[in-house]
């Protein structure tokens, strides 16, 4: 295996940095290979990147279900499980329930979907990274794997499209 | 739909929506002495108040004695005493409402039930109470010496927080149902007795069993002067009241 | 866009550049440096008002709360029959004050309404904050707070678990899954923020957002999913924040009562509290732009016009709900209903009554219309803090006013406030309290949902009008 480095290549506008990934397709990179980082989201679409999958959704809808089961222990079982009557109305009232199983379905749902960018995006991570502040001020980053004998071929391309800079991606605490 | 308006159908009405314990006011004997209020109170356990908070609404009387009248003496035009106590709903608006089940229905009593030591004191059942029938331990209110001699040991206590109200005298129904149970008989009409029905001198009060139409207290709520309290709300109280004198003598 | 232009144009341009946040873009950089300006540079009359407010808050709150613990309820002005007086008042009120967070992040989100992204972080941070107030508030109100954990279902040896046929333990559902809902959605938004502080902080505060910011970088995947939790949560949220207020009114509602039980409270209630809602936070942004470093440039005359627009509508919409509720009862004639109403505009708390009618609807019909008035952030600020009074002194007259009146003449009986008052002065001040030291220590604005509204706008020429476009980057 040939060896390889991850440089940062730094542009101050999303043009160039679609334009950049192009360069890179072309030299040869694989799109797992490559990687944007900014600080504002950028869609998909505007670079040239294929979609981004996200668990959060499924998960939220699996919240859901678990906060419809809750909810529906505490309306339909544990009246049940220790029936006391009150005010003439039955064990199982009807309109109560659809609150009680309103409201902890969307707690579910809501604290599924936060989770969810946790587990997703495993956070917390305070393990070192690549990255640099620059990023924060509104650079778009693209962090990308290259075989160590073509490298400078890759910083001049990155350099002609209008990168800023340039630099060997160092892993460090954020 | 008339026939319910006539008086005298009033006791098909009862045996449908009857309950176990039931009690009658006779207001046309009433004559408003506070004895039942001063019985309920030493039987009960009912805490003294202080001037301050008597005079702001917050005495803890489980039954009090209404009347209301207009002119000056000697020309006071007013209604009848009207002691109001908890009525014991059937469906009472109190139960629902509080959210630890410390207000619930008594199957075996058929009474309703204040839970002392679950109340946490959030008072939507007195709000939701059309009769006001309950009070609040505003704060811990002490008996100076020798008065907690007077405490009666069948009936708690109750601290601050905790909402509490009339119970039929439940500790005497217990007392006299064990007692029977332990002499093998049943209970006899008129055995049970409340510390207000006992202290009445007018025999204003009747106490016993609706469901049974040959007790005192059936055959008393089945008279033409027979009226519930704010009926029309549809709470089903197990409280009638007997009011209207001579007008329906004739029909009692 | 064309390259030449000429004079008046030139000047339309400046003019709406000048006018609208999103038209007149700086280096995020600079942004950037601005908002982390205005958290770190403090004044001396900061540290005044912050120890002043420390001091009422120690003494009118948690001395005057414990207090009331000590003694029992009785040492507030409740009695038979007006059970419930200021305490749930003040509850009513706060979780008011908290839709207007969700509102503005939640709802102007879904609308796409561009002119929210200044100021959804300050709208987010009134929510949590004013359910703190509210959940202080209902636990002032309990007789035996130290068991109120009881309203909470878990296993137990009593075999008990809560009512919920109460309208109480709905109450307790709800408040508590929108405080959970807002807080996470406060905190979402916050993470590319925080990793932005980060970046420019050294020392303690380096740490604290290090550790706040999960790690956060801004890789596609962080965002892909950071944005889909976004977009979830925006449309979520909006359901639960109706439900919140339709369940508080249903406290109310539900109960057996001349007066309340109307079938309208649920919308009525809603609408009142998007009415407190938006005119308070009218006020914490005029506060913020006079006092905070460099806000001059984020809040606009544009944002205090859309607020005000927003705040005479909902006006409108409070007095249709009112007036249906009040038209219904006057004419149904029943004896209790008129007792009642006759009390609210003859009683003791009359002036009230008037004041809230005149706060809530006569002078905002009076004044918003006008643009130049609804733009003028101190306009603005008189006209919300009478909303916020007229509201108050609406949940007044129908809590502790209305409790007066019940089905039984005899109890019929007059509120007298007693340590409520200084317990709310306390939660006022604990509120205040909480914002200031958030402005410390949490970038104010979200830089980046300014930047990326920025780059969805461009300016087009249409004929001979320059005009506004946004683009939809989504």
């Amino acid at each position: 295996m040939t060896d390889s480095r991850s440089y940062l290549a730094i542009f101050a506008d999303i043009d160039p940095a679609s334009y950049a990934l192009d360069r890179l397709r072309e030299l040869g990179l694989s799109d797992e290979q490559m990687n944007v980082i900014s600080g504002i989201p950028v869609t998909e679409a505007m670079l040239g990147r294929p979609r981004q999958w996200t668990n959060v959704p499924r998960l939220a809808l699996g919240g859901a279900v678990g906060g419809f089961l809750l909810g529906a222990f505490l309306a339909f079982v544990a009246p049940v499980m220790y029936p006391i009557h009150v005010g003439g109305q039955g064990i199982l009232p009807g309109a109560p329930s659809v609150v009680v199983l309103f409201e902890l379905t969307m707690l579910g749902m809501l604290a599924a979907t936060f989770l969810g960018i946790f587990l997703d995006s495993r956070y917390p991570s305070y393990t070192p990274k690549e990255y640099v502040p620059e990023i924060s001020d509104g650079r778009i980053a693209i962090l990308f794997e290259c075989p160590a004998e073509k490298e400078n071929k890759f910083i001049e391309a990155m350099q002609a499209i209008g990168a800023e800079s340039v630099k060997p991606a160092e892993a460090q605490k954020l | 739909m008339s026939e319910l308006n006539n008086p005298q159908s009033k006791p098909k009405l009862k045996e449908t929506e009857q309950g176990k314990w039931g009690l009658v006011v006779d207001q046309d004997l009433c004559t408003g002495c506070q004895a039942c209020v001063v019985a309920c109170a030493m039987e009960n356990n009912i805490p003294f108040v202080g001037e301050e908070d008597a005079a702001y609404g917050r005495a803890m009387h489980w039954i009090r004695i209404e009347r209301f009248w207009e002119g000056e003496y000697l020309e006071v035009k007013s209604t009848p005493f009207q002691p109001v106590m908890c009525q014991q709903c059937g469906a009472a608006p109190c139960e629902p409402v509080c959210p630890v089940f410390a207000s619930v229905h008594s199957e075996s009593e058929q009474v309703n039930s204040q839970v002392y030591n679950r109340c946490v004191g959030t008072r939507y059942c007195a709000n939701n109470c059309p009769y006001v029938a309950r009070t609040f331990n505003w704060r811990d209110y002490t008996r100076p010496e020798p008065l907690n001699n007077q405490l009666n040991p069948d009936v708690t206590v109750r601290r601050r927080g905790v909402m509490e109200k009339c119970t039929f005298c439940i500790q005497r129904i217990r007392k006299v149902e064990d007692k029977a149970k332990s002499e093998v008989r049943e209970v006899a009409d008129g055995e049970v007795q409340p510390a207000c029905v006992q202290a009445c001198p007018a025999n204003a009060l009747i106490f016993g069993r609706v469901d049974d139409p040959e007790s005192n207290v059936s055959r008393a709520s089945f008279s033409g002067r027979a009226v519930e309290l704010l009926e029309e709300l549809g709470t089903k109280p197990r409280v009638t009241y007997l009011k209207g004198g001579s007008e329906y003598a004739r029909n009692a | 866009m064309p390259a030449m232009h000429n004079t008046t144009e030139q000047h339309e341009i400046e003019h709406l550049r000048q006018e609208h946040l999103m038209l007149d873009p700086r280096p995020r950089g600079e942004m950037n440096s601005m908002v982390m300006d205005a958290m770190l540079t403090t004044s001396w009359k900061f540290w005044v008002v912050f120890a002043v407010l420390s001091v009422v808050v120690a003494i009118c709150l948690f001395y005057t709360w414990g207090y009331l613990i000590a003694e029992g309820t009785g040492v507030a002005g409740l009695t038979n029959p007006v059970y419930w007086g200021i305490f749930l008042v003040n509850t009513v009120f706060w979780i008011g004050i908290s839709h207007a967070g969700t509102f503005v992040s939640a709802l102007l989100r879904v609308f796409k309404a561009e002119y929210r992204r200044p100021f959804t972080r300050a709208a987010e941070l009134m929510t949590t904050f004013g359910l703190a107030q509210a959940a202080l508030s209902v636990f002032m109100h309990m007789g035996r707070v130290w068991l109120s954990y009881w309203l909470f279902p878990y296993p137990n040896e009593r075999a008990l678990w809560p009512n919920f046929h109460s309208p109480l333990s709905w109450d307790f559902l709800a408040i508590n899954t929108y405080l959970l809902g807002s807080t996470m959605y406060l905190f979402m938004p916050l993470i590319p923020d925080l990793a932005m502080a980060r970046d420019r902080s050294t020392g303690w505060r380096k740490t604290f957002y290090r550790i706040l910011s999960l790690g956060f970088r801004g890789t596609e995947g962080e965002w892909t999913h950071l944005r889909a939790a976004m977009n979830i949560f925006a449309f979520a949220i909006l359901p639960v924040m109706f439900s919140v207020h339709t369940i508080v009114s249903w406290d109310f509602a539900a109960a057996m009562r001349p007066g309340w039980n109307s079938t309208i409270f649920g919308p009525y209630f809603v609408v009142g509290a998007l009415h407190s809602g938006i005119a308070a936070v009218a006020m914490v942004l005029v506060v913020i732009r006079s006092t905070v470093k460099n806000m001059k440039y984020f809040l606009r005359a544009e944002h205090f016009g859309a607020l005000g627009m927003l705040m005479l509508i909902v006006s409108m919409g409070w007095a249709y709900f009112f007036f249906n509720d009040y038209m219904v009862q006057w004419y149904g004639g029943n004896k209790f209903t008129d007792a009642l109403l006759h009390f609210h505009e003859k009683g003791p708390t009359d002036w009230m009554w008037f004041a809230m009618l005149i706060l809530n609807v006569a002078i905002p019909w009076l004044t918003l219309w006008s643009k130049k008035i609804r733009s003028s952030p101190w306009a603005l600020f008189f006209i919300g803090l009478g909303i916020n009074i007229g509201m108050w002194f609406e949940r007044f007259i129908i809590i502790p006013t209305s409790l007066a009146i019940n089905f039984m003449p005899f109890t019929w009986r007059t509120y007298k406030p007693g340590v409520e008052i200084p317990l709310s002065i306390g939660t006022l001040a604990f509120f205040v309290l909480l914002y200031m030291a958030a402005s410390r220590l949490v970038p104010l604005v979200p830089v980046w949902e300014v930047q990326e509204g920025q780059l969805a706008h461009t300016l087009r020429k249409v004929g001979k009008e320059t005009i506004v476009s946004v683009a939809e980057m989504e």
